[in-house]
């Protein structure tokens, strides 16, 4: 009996301790659910007030552009911070769809070739205005790469580190510091307990000095809807999605993420993720061995770079730092008839601007020698006062290899086909047809003597009339290019070129007129422009001269 | 010299006598007027002409200069430094256009003598160009000094193959240009004092003065040492090594034991330049204090004999004070207790200025009072910065200040009628807005708008010779040279209280309402408060701009309804349609040709009172 009544206990014991048990679980889960509940509801929160400030902004200047709207700056104006607005806003509804398609299991990773230094390029171009607009410094480091052209999801991989580095500019207080380092490393995880393989992992390492995180906080990073939350973060626009995101990515993708934080100290992240190499394609670069280059950049750590990929492809190269110094080089170079094979002008030197050198450099070197410039810059900015200054090609930073040859490799093809072309051989432009307006006989005849070494075929004309009625009676699509000379009898180039342009024909406004002219004041070219002439090409013309133009004008005509 | 080439030099003189207006044999207001009218359609017609000859003459040659022959380069040469020659300028732009044609020529014929001629002379074309934009910060000008620096660079690196050529005068060359890099304004000073330290120690290397005994070897270092000691003024102390200072020191020992032995065998008293290198050299190495070295500027400068127009004279006059001055602004602790010292010193100088000989050079006195300009410190009993200016204007570019005193009294014209229209059309700018009193914000837009007019060109001063002696239509360089003067304006209005207000508009008079054109830069519009006040100025600049002066710009004159029409189709672009809309209106454009027509008469007249002796009035400046 007794015996029963233990067992009778025990058992109830274990049932209440099943009781208990189930109850804690329960509890926990109502706990969970509770959680998510609160970290949904504060995320709607969030959301609404965050959909709603944008939103906010959208009608708001909506309605200040409508109510000016014949003053176009105020509405350009307007019209910037609309569009700043509608992409911020399309940015939370992104974020929003991706987490609810990463929890569905929905997200599918691609498989295909990208290249690395693209991808670098295109990251750079979103983050650094970013980073400039709050006055941060901010440093991008290429380490050891061993494959730029890889296999993988690149639409997912640049999601992942547009997430990382955007945070850190965000969280970060503005003058503060961010310092990025991209690198691969092959066959090994960095990090402990994974397994050893041959797979080229691409590491990313992000720090910053900004406003940090709780070590509370660090547990529940990977969260969906969570986000730091204090007075600063509050003004900071997010959903709190992005680092769930990443992590969700990640593991997808196989690869890790390692992130570590102090509070008012700033963070630093280290992911790295593994990729198969892309197959190699047939090389076409010609890169000219064993030729030296020189490099003009005052940071040292930069100009090491530029040399070390150099080297690889075996060329030789020189380091100086101010550009009095180059140009000094430079002219002894000449002299001694060893000019380097091209001059890669870096972002600063230490004593000028290198635009004011690269001017300097293509009249002291001609038209013909490479000036590369290799630099941080935002290309489309500089583009007008860099190629006036003679910049033959651009180099975006970070650096890449394959960018950098792509470039010396072009330029060498270029000035191949250049010397072939001074020498008369193997150009043949004998498709197109050119007319040469020039009333002096001695001009006409040695400018007929240099174009025709190109085989194109020229028709003349001695003044403007002249040109207009040859224009008018030829057939349409007849001529290619016109050289015009301004000061003639009869008509001027000017008249000549308005008439030209005037003509009730198709090509009449198609046609390349390119003035030849002496005259130099701000008149001139001005006049030029507004007589509808494409080009503005000064007097005295060598034949060096003549053919870029040709090149350049009849080859975009192909 | 070809004949054309003797013409546009004749002509450049007789413009210059034209435009110093020394009307000294007029003696009533109506004579002056019809004078200075009668002189500027002469200048007109020779400014044309000289137009005609580069067009028919010069150009072509340009247009064939690659087959030109021997002799035709030789004249070109010789005309071109007929146009600047070191010390005078005739037309230091057509000079720059000249050599640069020379250089292209020689590197086509790989003349090694000529590319280092041509390099040394270009070079000191651009040092000319350069020496106008005294008191722009660096990063402003780095562009021309990188140019005039590159071409003495390059001539300087024959060096290396001295012994290779054979013509001395090209080796003098290859010397000059290597002392010359060191000229003009560097990021640090030691860099400067690093390479005329090592100019220097190779022009007292004696295996280069054995090779070529025939060069002024003594010459070439001695003023090698005034280069040196030249940095002193500007430097700052902890800018310079130890080195350095040494170096400066040894120079500034040398160059005064020199002028004091010049002195005693010219029987003149002992240079006051040199003293004060002396000095300051003294005190940037720890013997003198600066209280001390202040002390010692103020002995040399009471020492001054103002009865006396030579250069030294007119130095501890005029450009010591502005040493003085840059002094005080870097310490202005310093300023207390010498405010009345610095008042004397202003009163001195204009009364100097005011006695200057109307038949001197005065170069030499426009150079040093612009040197002041740019230290200038305003104290309570001083006279004001913009009355400084307007002395200037009125003794070296009475063109600017007239037109300069027509966009002010136009520009005030016009915002009376926008005033009367809209009370609170300038109410981004915040002083404005917080005039409650209607009177007095009207009064205050008024002379907002007088002043920004009369001072919207200051920063024309630097470039005096390009607005007010080119003879001729400008190069596209020059023409980029002088948007600087947009910068200079507003950076030198900025330095002082009195004159802050007026920097917006003259940083920004020439920029366009859409943002799409115009300069500089630095001009964020829609940034501005000022904007519509700019956008005034800017306007009627424009259209002073577009009646008087036309053909620097390549434009044709305009006629006022011509200018009106032509705002009008740049309505939206160009100008704010805020303002054009008011100029189709027939009433506000009837008032604004009175107003241009009366602000020059009387712009005039009051120059006419200023500058001829007999008619001056007791009030010479005007106060503001």
């Amino acid at each position: 009996m007794q015996e029963m009544k233990n067992n009778d206990e025990s058992q109830y014991q274990i049932m209440i301790d099943q009781l208990r048990s189930a109850n804690a679980e329960l509890s926990e889960s109502l706990r969970a659910a509770e959680e998510e509940n609160r970290a949904k509801s504060s995320f709607l929160s969030s959301m609404s007030h965050d959909i709603r400030t944008p939103m906010n902004a959208i009608m708001g200047m909506t309605s200040i552009a409508l109510s000016h709207i014949d003053e176009k700056s105020r509405v350009f104006d307007c019209l910037q911070k609309i569009q700043t607005a509608s992409t911020h806003l399309m940015n939370l509804v992104n974020d929003v769809l991706d987490m609810s398609r990463i929890a569905s299991g929905r997200m599918t990773l691609s498989e295909e070739a990208f290249s690395l230094a693209d991808m670098v390029h295109d990251i750079m171009i979103i983050v650094r205005p970013q980073a400039a607009h709050k006055h941060q410094e901010f440093h991008l480091e290429i380490g050891q790469i061993y494959e730029e052209n890889l296999i993988g999801d690149p639409l997912h991989l640049r999601q992942i580190m547009v997430n990382i580095i955007g945070n850190a500019v965000k969280y970060t207080q503005e003058d503060g510091t961010i310092h990025v380092s991209i690198s691969q490393h092959i066959g090994q995880s960095e990090f402990p307990g994974q397994e050893t393989d041959n797979r080229i992992w691409l590491d990313l390492l992000c720090e910053d000095n900004g406003i940090g995180m709780s070590q509370e906080f660090l547990k529940r990073i990977f969260e969906p809807f969570e986000r730091v939350n204090n007075t600063t973060t509050s003004k900071i626009e997010g959903t709190g999605l992005g680092m769930a995101i990443v992590k969700s990515l990640l593991d997808r993708m196989g690869g890790e993420i390692k992130v570590e934080s102090e509070e008012g100290k700033g963070s630093r992240f280290h992911i790295s993720i593994p990729f198969a190499a892309a197959p190699h394609t047939e090389g076409t670069q010609t890169l000219p061995t064993g030729q030296t280059v020189l490099i003009a950049e005052s940071m040292d750590s930069r100009a090491q770079q530029i040399a070390d990929y150099l080297k690889d492809g075996g060329m030789e190269t020189v380091h100086l730092k101010n550009g009095m110094d180059a140009v000094t080089w430079l002219t002894e170079a000449q002299y001694e008839n060893r000019m380097p094979c091209a001059l890669l002008l870096g972002q600063e030197l230490n004593d000028m601007s290198v635009l004011d050198v690269a001017a300097h450099v293509r009249d002291l070197a001609g038209r013909e020698f490479p000036i590369i410039m290799v630099a941080e810059v935002d290309w489309a900015q500089i583009e007008y006062r860099a190629t006036r200054a003679g910049i033959t090609a651009f180099v975006p930073c970070p650096l890449f290899k394959s960018r950098l040859f792509a470039a010396l490799s072009e330029l060498m093809d270029k000035a191949q086909r250049n010397n072939s072309e001074r020498l008369g051989k193997h150009v043949d432009y004998s498709q197109y047809r050119l007319l040469l307006v020039e009333d002096n006989e001695f001009n006409r005849e040695i400018a007929i003597e240099l174009l025709s070494q190109t085989g194109v075929q020229i028709e003349t004309a001695e003044n403007g009339l002249r040109a207009v009625e040859a224009f008018e009676k030829s057939p349409e699509n007849y001529y290619d290019l016109i050289f015009m000379d301004i000061q003639m009898p009869v008509m001027n180039g000017y008249d000549a070129a308005r008439k030209i342009r005037q003509l009730p024909r198709k090509d009449a406004e198609s046609i390349i007129i390119v003035a030849m002219t002496a005259n130099a004041f701000v008149e001139d070219i001005r006049l030029s422009k507004e007589a509808g002439m494409n080009e503005h090409c000064s007097k005295p013309v060598d034949a060096e001269h003549l053919y870029e133009i040709l090149r350049k004008r009849l080859s975009a005509e192909e | 010299m070809q004949p054309y080439q003797e013409e546009y030099i004749a002509n450049l003189k007789d413009i210059a006598v034209l435009a110093a207006r020394k009307y000294q044999n007029c003696h009533s207001f109506e004579t002056y007027r019809e004078t200075l009218l009668k002189n500027r359609s002469l200048i007109e017609a020779k400014v044309n002409r000289n137009i005609e000859l580069l067009r028919n003459e010069l150009f072509p040659l340009f247009d064939r200069l690659f087959e030109a022959e021997p002799n035709e380069l030789e004249e070109l040469e010789e005309f071109a430094k007929r146009l600047l020659d070191g010390k005078n300028e005739l037309d230091g732009g057509l000079f720059c256009q000249i050599y640069q044609a020379l250089l292209s020529h020689a590197r086509h014929t790989k003349d090694c003598n000529a590319i280092i001629r041509c390099l040394y002379w270009l070079g000191i074309g651009r040092h000319n160009m350069c020496s106008k934009m005294v008191g722009l910060d660096l990063p402003d000008i780095e562009y021309y000094m990188s140019q005039m620096r590159l071409c003495f660079t390059e001539a300087a690196a024959y060096l290396k193959y001295y012994d290779d050529i054979c013509d001395i005068e090209t080796k003098g060359y290859i010397l000059r240009s290597r002392a010359n890099t060191a000229l003009g304004q560097f990021k640090s000073a030691s860099s400067k004092i690093h390479l005329t330290r090592q100019t220097l120690q190779l022009l007292q290397d004696e295996d280069f003065q054995q090779k070529t005994p025939e060069l002024p070897w003594d010459r070439y270092i001695y003023m090698t040492h005034q280069q040196m000691i030249s940095g002193i003024s500007y430097n700052r102390e902890n800018d310079m090594t130890a080195q350095d200072v040494t170096a400066i020191m040894e120079s500034a020992h040398i160059v005064h034991k020199r002028q004091i032995q010049e002195a005693i065998s010219n029987n003149e008293a002992p240079p006051m330049r040199s003293a004060f290198s002396c000095y300051a050299i003294e005190y940037y190495c720890g013997l003198l204090t600066l209280e001390d070295l202040l002390g010692r500027m103020e002995e040399l400068m009471d020492l001054a004999d103002t009865s006396s127009f030579s250069s030294d004279a007119m130095y501890t006059i005029i450009s010591l004070p502005a040493i003085y001055c840059q002094y005080l602004r870097e310490y202005p602790e310093q300023l207390s207790g010498r405010e009345k010292y610095l008042e004397s010193l202003y009163r001195k100088i204009i009364a100097y200025t005011d006695a200057f000989p109307e038949n001197e050079a005065n170069e030499q006195i426009f150079y040093f009072l612009r040197q002041l300009a740019t230290t200038f410190i305003e104290t309570a009993h001083s006279i004001s910065y913009g009355e400084f200016q307007q002395i200037m204007l009125i003794h070296f570019a009475p063109d600017i200040y007239i037109h300069s005193q027509v966009v002010g009294k136009t520009a005030a014209a016009f915002c009376e009628i926008i005033m009367n229209e809209e009370p609170s059309f300038f109410d981004d700018i915040e002083y404005i807005r917080q005039i409650s009193d209607p009177g007095t914000k009207r009064q205050a837009v008024l002379e907002l708008a007088m002043n920004s007019g009369t001072f919207h060109d200051v920063g024309k001063i630097n470039f005096i010779s390009l607005f007010t002696r080119t003879a001729r239509q400008w190069f596209e360089e020059e023409y980029e040279i002088t948007y600087l003067h947009t910068v200079v304006g507003s950076t030198r209005l900025n330095a002082c209280i009195s004159t802050r207000h007026y920097a917006p508009a003259a940083l920004g008079h020439h920029s366009w309402y859409d943002g799409s054109r115009g300069y500089p830069e630095s001009y964020k519009r829609l940034e501005c408060p000022y904007r519509q006040m700019v956008d005034v100025i800017g306007l009627i600049d424009w259209m002073d701009n577009s009646m008087n002066c036309a053909w620097l710009y390549g434009h044709t004159k305009k006629s006022f309804d011509e200018a009106v029409q032509e705002a009008i189709a740049l309505e939206r672009r160009r100008f704010s349609p805020l303002l054009t809309t008011r100029l189709r209106d027939k009433a506000v454009t009837e008032k604004l040709r009175q107003a241009f027509e009366t602000a020059r008469y009387d712009a005039c007249y009051h120059l006419y009172q200023e500058t001829i002796p007999h008619e001056k009035s007791p009030q010479k400046i005007i106060r503001l």
